[in-house]
């Protein structure tokens, strides 16, 4: 079933505003889309790539050290500080909320408070992945319908 | 790529940036918000280090009176009108490689600071290290224009001194080879 221009425009617009209010995304990200213009048209496609792979990395990397024993929790939150700020650099604000959590249970050395964090951070990027990603197809849909988004 | 004589002396007026963050993200947010502004030429580092490095300001290279060393670089034309560092980095600091740069050469170049962390006593201790500016991540477009008289510094402070320079025809000339620069 394919959907006119005006039909996905609709679509873009209302997941976009859902994920803003949801909190999956801040006023960061708005800054991002500012940024891409003609010259830069695929600004925040790659800006939002290159954070997926550094969460996939620091994920991976977090894991690994909560897995050690004894937990190194310096380490630990080394990655919790980085993660912390490449998610406020894309806007990806529930991301950025549980990271500053992690960090607080990695001064305590809480180290079950920093496994269900690992938890939560691993639904949240998961989420935020899944919605982008929509966000993504249906800007592409749009543009192979021959119509143009802000 | 080739530049004819005049591309070259426009490239000489360029305001050239040298910035230093180990996070790839903000390297390329950064990159973006500096194609809008007066910098329209820019060096990327992830590490104090190799700041330094590029610098001619790593000890063993000191030792060696040779022409790495930061005085002969900055003879030689190369031209770093403002640094931007991001302050936690691992290994050196920002701030520690504001007070090397402070100490060195280099002095006069204005330093400014990036931090995820809004603290007041580490943008007190910034400031007073001898920072021009201390910017609070996420970086936005407002915060370059923060930097705006800094940047108009660089240009009066130029090492090419010109007396015969026109702002406004530079204006048009600099637009016009941005692209250029831009791809190198």
């Amino acid at each position: 079933m394919t959907m006119d221009v005006n039909q996905l425009q609709a679509k873009l617009r209302e997941h976009q505003s859902a994920m803003f209010q949801q909190g999956f995304l801040d006023d960061q990200f708005s800054q991002l889309q500012k940024l891409q213009d003609e010259s830069t048209p695929d600004f925040v496609l790659e800006v939002v790539t290159m954070f997926f792979d550094d969460s996939e990395n620091l994920l991976k990397n977090m894991a690994r050290c909560l897995e050690q024993v004894p937990a190194d929790f310096k380490q630990i939150d080394a990655y919790a500080h980085q993660y912390k700020g490449s998610s406020a650099s894309v806007g990806a604000a529930r991301v950025k909320s549980v990271c500053a959590t992690f960090r607080s249970f990695c001064e305590t050395k809480n180290l079950d408070g920093c496994m269900r964090c690992l938890q939560q951070l691993q639904q949240e990027y998961s989420l935020l992945k899944n919605s982008l990603q929509y966000l993504f197809r249906l800007q592409n849909d749009i543009k192979a319908a021959g119509g143009s988004f802000s | 790529m080739e530049l004819g004589n005049n591309q070259q002396q426009q490239q000489q007026q360029h305001i050239h940036v040298l910035v230093v963050d180990d996070s790839v993200i903000d390297r390329k947010l950064l990159e973006r918000l500096l194609r809008d502004s007066s910098c329209k030429a820019a060096t990327f580092l992830d590490s104090g280090d190799k700041a330094l490095k590029y610098l001619g300001l790593l000890d063993d290279e000191l030792d060696n009176a040779s022409s790495t060393s930061s005085e002969s670089l900055q003879q030689n034309g190369m031209k770093v009108n403002m640094i931007m560092t991001d302050y936690c980095m691992p290994g050196m600091s920002g701030y520690d490689l504001l007070k090397r740069i402070k100490g060195s050469s280099w002095k006069d170049v204005p330093v400014v600071i990036m931090s995820s962390e809004n603290e007041p006593s580490r943008i007190s201790m910034c400031l007073e290290g001898g920072a021009e500016e201390f910017l609070l991540k996420p970086l936005q477009a407002s915060d370059l224009k923060k930097l705006q008289p800094c940047f108009l510094k660089c240009f009066d402070n130029s090492g090419e001194e010109d007396t015969s320079r026109n702002p406004a025809k530079e204006k048009q000339q600099n637009q016009n080879v941005n692209e250029e620069l831009w791809k190198t």
